[in-house]
């Protein structure tokens, strides 16, 4: 006797499951694309993308938290045209809080003059000299446009497709990758210029535009010196405090990259020392220039107009001469 | 470092010379209330002089410490300091006691 199944009729019609299930979380989405079939493979011309174009693989582990300091000192090097530096020994939190107090004071009275929005984005930024150091050296000698990404386009099954998953590949052009790293530390004789200052304890002063009344301000409160007056005690009392003093004697300024080129402490003090900042500069240089401009038209106006007046006064000279002779001339007729 | 028995210090370097880090750095470990507790002169050099940085330190017992921080690494700069300061350090608790 044969054994007794159940025939159920819902088990006889074929149900398709769902092929695409959903990923309902973000970190365990995979960025992989279903390999396309053969015949579609062949006219697809961009090979296949293992890695999101905003996440591409990364030389440095990206987990660790240096990793990710590298990355954020690259982009403030390269986002901020005006970064001073300063040396600090051991200031405790309150005076650190004092300086920031005074600074931000400081400078809202200078956006209020000037009329300009930097008060919140001028900040101070305690640093890791090591990788501060490294990053540095990444933006000065680790230029993407030379390192163009590769514009061949492969067959996605070509071993270039392949080698795309490899986070070595030299054809990827961040700051983090391999290219970067080899190009930062191929020649030991390049110089920026700032690696003796990269060590000891080194905070930052970053500005998002270059402002000499801003730095100005920033030095009459940081780096108080006869150039800089430090606020009076009437107009400032809150200056005087003994936290941000005793703050303010153990910060000590070092340098200064402006634009990419390296100032001491006098070539900050000259950055501060420009009247009117770049506006003013424009000014100074119109001026120069439409004198300049005055000038040349005067001189080239000069060899006319003195050929005009010797023409003019030849003429007026041999009118003259003339005219007694014609004189004459009808005297003797009319005699 | 003991910086207790220090009572002067004066430090002269230019930071854009390879030569001033160990200057640099001795004014980084010193402690946070150390201005109240000694005198510290600095003075910076503009990037171009070539003038020779200068590390000179006075101890509470007379003591003239002049140290070179051109040849000085900061450890062995430490190490000078400390073995006069765990003297002065064991006579005064000898005295007291």
């Amino acid at each position: 006797m044969p054994p007794h199944v159940r025939l159920r009729p819902q088990q006889l019609c074929i149900r398709q499951k769902p092929q695409v299930q959903q990923c309902r979380y973000a970190s365990l989405a995979t960025a992989t694309t279903p390999a396309p079939a053969i015949d579609l493979s062949i006219q697809i011309s961009t090979p296949i993308q293992r890695f999101p174009p905003t996440q591409p693989p990364s030389y440095r582990q990206p987990q660790f938290r240096k990793s990710q300091l590298h990355r954020q000192y690259a982009s403030l090097l390269r986002s901020t045209p005006l970064i001073l530096i300063f040396q600090h020994n051991n200031l405790k939190s309150i005076e650190w809080m004092a300086i920031r107090r005074e600074l931000a004071e400081a400078l809202k009275k200078v956006d209020a003059a000037e009329g300009t929005e930097y008060a919140d984005f001028i900040k101070m930024n305690i640093i890791q000299t090591g990788i501060f150091a490294a990053a540095l050296k990444v933006v000065e000698f680790f230029q993407t446009a030379r390192n163009p990404k590769k514009e061949a386009k492969p067959h996605p099954g070509d071993a270039a497709a392949v080698a795309n998953t490899d986070p070595n590949a030299s054809d990827y052009s961040h700051g983090l990758s391999k290219a970067a790293y080899d190009a930062a530390n191929a020649n030991k004789r390049l110089k920026h210029g700032l690696e003796s200052l990269m060590a000891g304890p080194l905070m930052l002063l970053t500005m998002p535009a270059m402002s000499p009344a801003h730095l100005k301000a920033v030095l009459t409160i940081l780096s108080p010196s006869k150039a800089f007056p430090a606020p009076k005690r009437r107009t400032n009392p809150t200056f005087h405090e003994p936290a941000v003093q005793n703050g303010l004697q153990k910060l000590l300024l070092l340098g200064a990259r402006a634009e990419g080129r390296i100032f001491d402490l006098e070539g900050a003090q000259w950055i501060g020392g420009l009247e009117g900042g770049i506006t003013g500069l424009r000014q100074q240089l119109v001026a120069i220039l439409e004198g300049f401009g005055v000038n040349l038209t005067d001189t080239l106006e000069a060899a006319s107009k003195s050929l005009y007046f010797a023409v003019e006064i030849r003429r007026s000279v041999l009118e003259e001469e003339e005219k007694p002779k014609d004189d004459k001339a009808d005297e003797s007729s009319s005699s | 470092m003991i910086p207790r028995f220090l009572s002067d210090v004066t430090i002269k370097f230019n930071p854009f010379s390879r030569k001033a880090k160990t200057a640099r750095i001795f004014l980084s470990i010193l402690p946070p209330n150390a201005r109240q507790l000694m005198k510290i002169s600095v003075t910076q050099l503009p990037s171009s002089s070539t003038e020779k940085p200068i590390l000179d330190l006075k101890f509470k017992d007379g003591k003239d410490m002049k140290i070179d921080p051109e040849t000085m690494k900061i450890k062995e700069v430490v190490e000078e300091v400390d073995r006069h300061s765990r003297m002065l350090a064991r006579a005064e608790d000898l005295s007291s006691g």
